[in-house]
């Protein structure tokens, strides 16, 4: 089986030779933390795939880079499938760097927003000022940026991506890009400032979700009349924290659904039925709103603090809810021992399907190299089945042997 | 006296068209000071149980707070005027390598309705500063916060200079995403706050306010 057929079979519960081997990246200051731990310097986060033989991340995948413009080309390693497509604001805003602050940096970032943030770190920054303050700001910034016509958004020459696309034997699935309803309108005016609009003028904030899901969908159909069948379509929001969503369930139901329907309609359509959204923090509240509303796939299933565990979403859910991720990253950090168990427990989920297991955020540095490569080599075992697996380097494996001494 | 039954009902509902209207009407009856901040405290204490209880939601808190600015800011110079301070100064901050504001403002927030003295010291907070801060305003409280495993170890940090600083009857409280009870214990904090409800009960009970 190739992937595409491996992630089909797996996401409709029908057999397979294995299960897909997919990631979910690390940050950068891991890979530093690595690289004093043996990690070969020719390892970055483009090209980590070539040393864990996994299948890859799934930005591999995606016909779009999210909200912006990807320079990938059909040629290109590791963007084989990625078009000059942008789903959400467009033209991007200018990105500069306003001041140099030692450590950190102030940054006017490609959606307008002003942001602190560190210079060598690759965490979330924070946020410094919004151009969206405002309804005026609205119609001036990003309104006119939310136009599915405007010519920018779409590559110049179609004819490569579509023939790619559509081509019955292509051996890689292909997704795509399902923008945001709430996550980009909260990035760009702040999670204070969003609140307190779906407070005070929620008329404003209905017209500006609106707005965003005509584009996303204008987008869309432009991209779904070339008639090739897409495997699956990601939306993000990021919209959870420990303590659960950051909109109540109340105005997600009044504001967001009847979008995502539209969005989940247009999809189903064309003959595309997975469609997940990726959302970090406790979604528990929101799981059924979102399976009301078409989207039947949660991703990356964070663990946290909370209990999040897929084992019971599929008690809770049965077959109709289909997840990816669900790997609790901190558990890497603990012994190999516990690394094996979870492997373990969430083995027959596997098997039995609709479940994609890889970790449920980037890996941070306080994981071992040791610890995740001994991940890998489980996974590999008992996910994989060591059945048509994609070559790990060979430093990988001496690594590995190294390890095992 | 007048009844400040609505001003609380404003501040539970975020209403702050209401909430200034209430406490304006309140002072010009000659309400004390004392009785109106207990009316906003109430409020204020209603909304962060409620939320703790996950019966409302991060914009609930934050309007429910905006409403109390708003009639703190009519009320201030009554509760200077009656010599009513804050119960006790409290520091909140992000600690060392986190950039991350939400949950720290969210508690402080809280903290201000709790009428709790508030310093902020932000995000990215080196454990020295905390110390400077500490040692400058004879704080009593010193909340910490964290979004990500990879910063949660800063708080270790940030306590041991607390107290290698002797500053031994300073509590500190820590929370955050990643934070656990257990974590908390481990790392010898004084108190573990789990959201920004919780926040207002654990520090009220350590410095028994």
């Amino acid at each position: 089986m190739n992937n595409r057929q491996r992630f089909d079979a797996a996401m409709h519960y029908q057999p397979r030779d294995r299960s897909p081997l997919q990631n979910f990246s690390f940050w950068a200051e891991t890979l530093t933390e690595w690289r004093k731990q043996d990690l070969p310097e020719w390892v970055t986060l483009g090209n980590h795939t070539d040393f864990f033989g996994d299948d890859g991340g799934f930005e591999k995948f995606s016909i779009a880079r999210s909200s912006s413009t990807g320079n990938a080309k059909p040629s290109d390693k590791g963007w084989v499938c990625a078009a000059d497509l942008t789903i959400g604001w467009e033209p991007r805003f200018e990105e500069v760097v306003i001041e140099d602050r030692g450590e950190h940096e102030l940054v006017q970032q490609a959606d307008g927003v002003r942001v602190l943030r560190r210079k060598y770190m690759s965490s979330i920054p924070l946020h410094d000022s919004h151009l969206l303050v405002d309804r005026a700001s609205w119609e001036k910034h990003y309104r006119p940026r939310f136009d599915p016509s405007t010519a920018s958004r779409y590559p110049e020459d179609w004819k490569p991506y579509t023939t790619f696309w559509c081509d019955q034997g292509r051996d890689c699935p292909m997704f795509l890009p399902g923008g945001s309803l709430y996550g980009w309108i909260r990035n760009l005016m702040g999670l204070e400032a969003v609140s307190y609009v779906v407070h005070d003028d929620p008329a404003w904030f209905e017209e500006m979700v609106t707005t965003i899901a005509d584009c996303i969908i204008g987008v869309l159909e432009r991209v779904l009349a070339c008639g090739a069948r897409f495997e699956g379509c990601g939306i993000w929001e990021d919209m959870c924290f420990n303590g659960g969503p950051l909109l109540s369930p109340a105005h997600f139901k009044r504001f967001l659904v009847p979008h995502y329907e539209r969005i989940t309609s247009l999809l189903h359509k064309h003959g595309c039925d997975v469609i997940w959204v990726d959302c970090d923090g406790c979604i528990d509240e929101l799981i059924p709103l979102w399976m009301d509303a078409g989207v039947n796939c949660m991703m990356p299933i964070e663990i946290g603090t909370w209990g999040a565990d897929p084992v019971r979403y599929r008690r809770e859910y049965g077959k109709d809810l289909l997840m990816m991720g669900g790997f609790d990253k901190h558990i890497l950090a603990d012994s190999t021992r516990a690394i094996e168990a979870e492997v373990d427990r969430l083995t027959p989920l596997i098997e039995e399907g609709g479940f994609i297991a890889y970790c449920d955020h980037r890996v941070p540095p306080d994981v071992s190299l040791e610890h995740y490569l001994f991940y890998t080599q489980k996974t590999r075992e008992r996910w994989g089945g060591g059945v048509n697996l994609n070559p790990m380097a060979d430093e990988a494996i001496a690594l590995c042997g190294v390890h095992a001494r | 006296m007048s009844d400040l039954g609505p001003l609380t009902q404003a501040i539970k509902d975020g209403d702050r068209g209401a909430a200034e209207a209430q406490t304006q009407a309140a002072i010009d009856a000659g309400t004390s000071a004392q009785d109106i901040l207990s009316a906003l405290t109430d409020g204020m204490d209603d909304v962060g149980r409620r939320f703790k209880a996950a019966e409302i939601y991060v914009p609930n808190v934050l309007i429910a707070a905006r409403a109390m600015n708003v009639s703190m800011a009519l009320l201030e110079p009554q509760l200077v005027k009656e010599g009513i301070e804050p119960s006790c100064t409290v520091l909140v901050g992000t600690v060392e390598g986190d950039l991350h504001d939400i949950g720290k403002n969210l508690v402080a927030m809280m903290w201000r309705g709790a009428h709790f003295g508030v310093v902020d010291l932000g995000t990215n907070v080196s454990p020295d500063d905390f110390v400077k801060a500490a040692k400058e305003t004879g704080a009593t409280l010193c909340g910490l916060s964290a979004l990500l495993t990879t910063t949660r170890s800063a708080m270790r940090t940030t306590i041991e200079a607390i107290r290698e600083a002797g500053l031994t009857d300073l509590k500190v409280i820590v929370g955050g995403a990643p934070i656990t009870q257990e974590y908390a214990d481990e790392i010898g904090a004084d108190g573990y706050a789990p959201d920004a409800g919780s926040a207002v009960e654990v520090a009220r009970s350590l410095a028994n306010v």
